[in-house]
């Protein structure tokens, strides 16, 4: 994961991202019977998963739609992965740590198929903020939410166009050592932080 | 900016939550912008494709739209300039209150560095040591009057002993000096009882001598016997 060459443009899904050669093999695709076949495939689609949403900044998986990405289907041996088998393989994320389900918001009453992908964890986002705070001067600063995440002074940063919910946890982080303060607009959102120096 | 005080940290204060309010505004006015870049790129694309079609008439509509669209984008342009220009002053104001806030702080400690130095407080402490040293002399002179007080007797006492030895020895000395008068006059020799010659006429004689040596013994003879003739009689 960490040898991946760096995130280029957003939300362009259809990627020059380099498939492992796993990939290519057929049976990746299909959920192996036995079980520690199984756990060894499930930690390799685990990684492909980070790595492809790190590669392409992707935040969140809806299964719904990214059933359809190239990450779940590979033409070129005309195989893709069955959507009970992606949410059990995001299952196994969840209780890594390395994705969170969402409730899906209003029609997904069901089951699970959103799920917001840590391909780095809160706390990794939070050292990740507050070294930027430090570096830029800003602490004691007030910043909007959407500032950190689309402002012009994150436009280079690893966490631009982060989740809100993502950047909300990370801030959580901060908040608990001290480190910031939520703070709400005047219609009563949490709209910005104050960043503090750390003691 | 300032760690130097734990007053302005940590707090959400009013400053803060205008400063919150206007960014807010700020990235609605950015949010804003976003938009209307959009609906200008699909006016500008309704116009391309109505021209294609020869609908001159939807293509001018549409771009006259874009138009105004892009007179909005102009003046939320000036809008969001004056925003962030506003922010920048009162996060600068807020710098220079800090700055101020910690001159005043340094300038107060020195006040009260100063106060503790004050003329009266050093002359007071110049009395007091002035007095302390006073008051130790005192107690210095009252411990060597305790001293007499208390051993005065010891030193009368030693006093008289030494007076005493004194006495003793001067006496002893006395005897000492009497027994060696007493051995002197013992060893004294007794005075003689012949007269002593006469000195002068012995060295009249002696002066003579000499002379008359050289001449005759003969003569120095019958001369000493001539010379000494007149003077006997």
């Amino acid at each position: 994961m960490s040898t991946l060459p760096s995130p280029t443009s957003t939300s362009s899904r259809s990627t020059s991202f380099p498939f492992p050669s796993i990939y290519s093999f057929p049976p990746f695709f299909t959920r192996q019977p036995n079980s520690q076949t199984w756990t060894s495939q499930l930690s390799l689609w685990n990684s492909l998963i980070l790595a492809y949403c790190r590669y392409n900044r992707i935040w969140r998986i809806d299964l719904n739609t990214a059933i359809e990405w190239d990450l779940f289907n590979n033409r070129d041996i005309n195989r893709s992965l069955k959507l009970e088998t992606s949410k059990e393989v995001l299952d196994s994320m969840v209780k890594k740590g390395d994705a969170e389900w969402v409730s899906g918001s209003g029609s997904h009453v069901s089951k699970n198929t959103s799920a917001i992908i840590y391909w780095r964890r809160p706390e990794e986002w939070a050292n990740i903020i507050a070294d930027w705070i430090d570096s830029t001067g800003q602490k004691n600063t007030i910043l909007t939410l959407y500032e950190i995440a689309e402002g012009d002074l994150s436009l280079s940063q690893d966490f631009r166009g982060i989740d809100p919910t993502i950047l909300r946890k990370a801030l959580d982080v901060l908040i608990r050592r001290g480190q910031a303060q939520i703070m709400k607009s005047a219609d009563g959102e949490e709209a910005g932080v104050k960043f503090f120096g750390s003691q | 900016m300032g760690n130097y005080s734990s007053r302005p940290n940590r707090k959400i204060t009013k400053q803060d939550t205008a400063i919150l309010d206007m960014k807010i505004q700020r990235d609605k006015l950015q949010q804003y912008q976003r938009r209307i870049q959009v609906i200008l790129d699909r006016e500008r694309a309704i116009a391309q494709q109505c021209l294609e079609k020869g609908d001159k008439e939807r293509a001018r509509l549409a771009l006259r739209k874009r138009k105004y669209q892009a007179q909005l984008l102009v003046k939320t342009d000036s809008q969001l300039e004056t925003l962030e220009r506003l922010t920048q002053s009162i996060e600068f104001a807020l710098v220079e209150k800090d700055v101020l806030f910690g001159l005043q702080q340094g300038s107060q400690v020195l006040r009260e560095i100063n106060r503790e130095m004050s003329m009266d407080k050093v002359e007071r402490l110049l009395d007091e040591s002035a007095d302390g040293i006073a008051y130790q002399n005192e107690v210095s002179q009252m411990l060597s009057n305790s001293i007499t007080n208390s051993e005065e007797a010891e030193i009368e006492e030693e006093l008289e002993a030494m007076r005493r030895e004194e006495v003793f020895l001067r006496l002893h000395i006395h005897v000492i000096h009497t027994n060696y008068l007493l051995q002197l006059v013992k060893n004294i020799p007794t005075v003689p009882e012949t007269e002593l010659p006469q000195p002068q006429r012995v060295t009249a004689e002696r002066e003579a001598e000499p002379e008359e040596e050289a001449e005759e013994p003969a003569r120095k003879a019958s001369k000493s016997r001539n010379r000494t003739e007149p003077l006997m009689a």
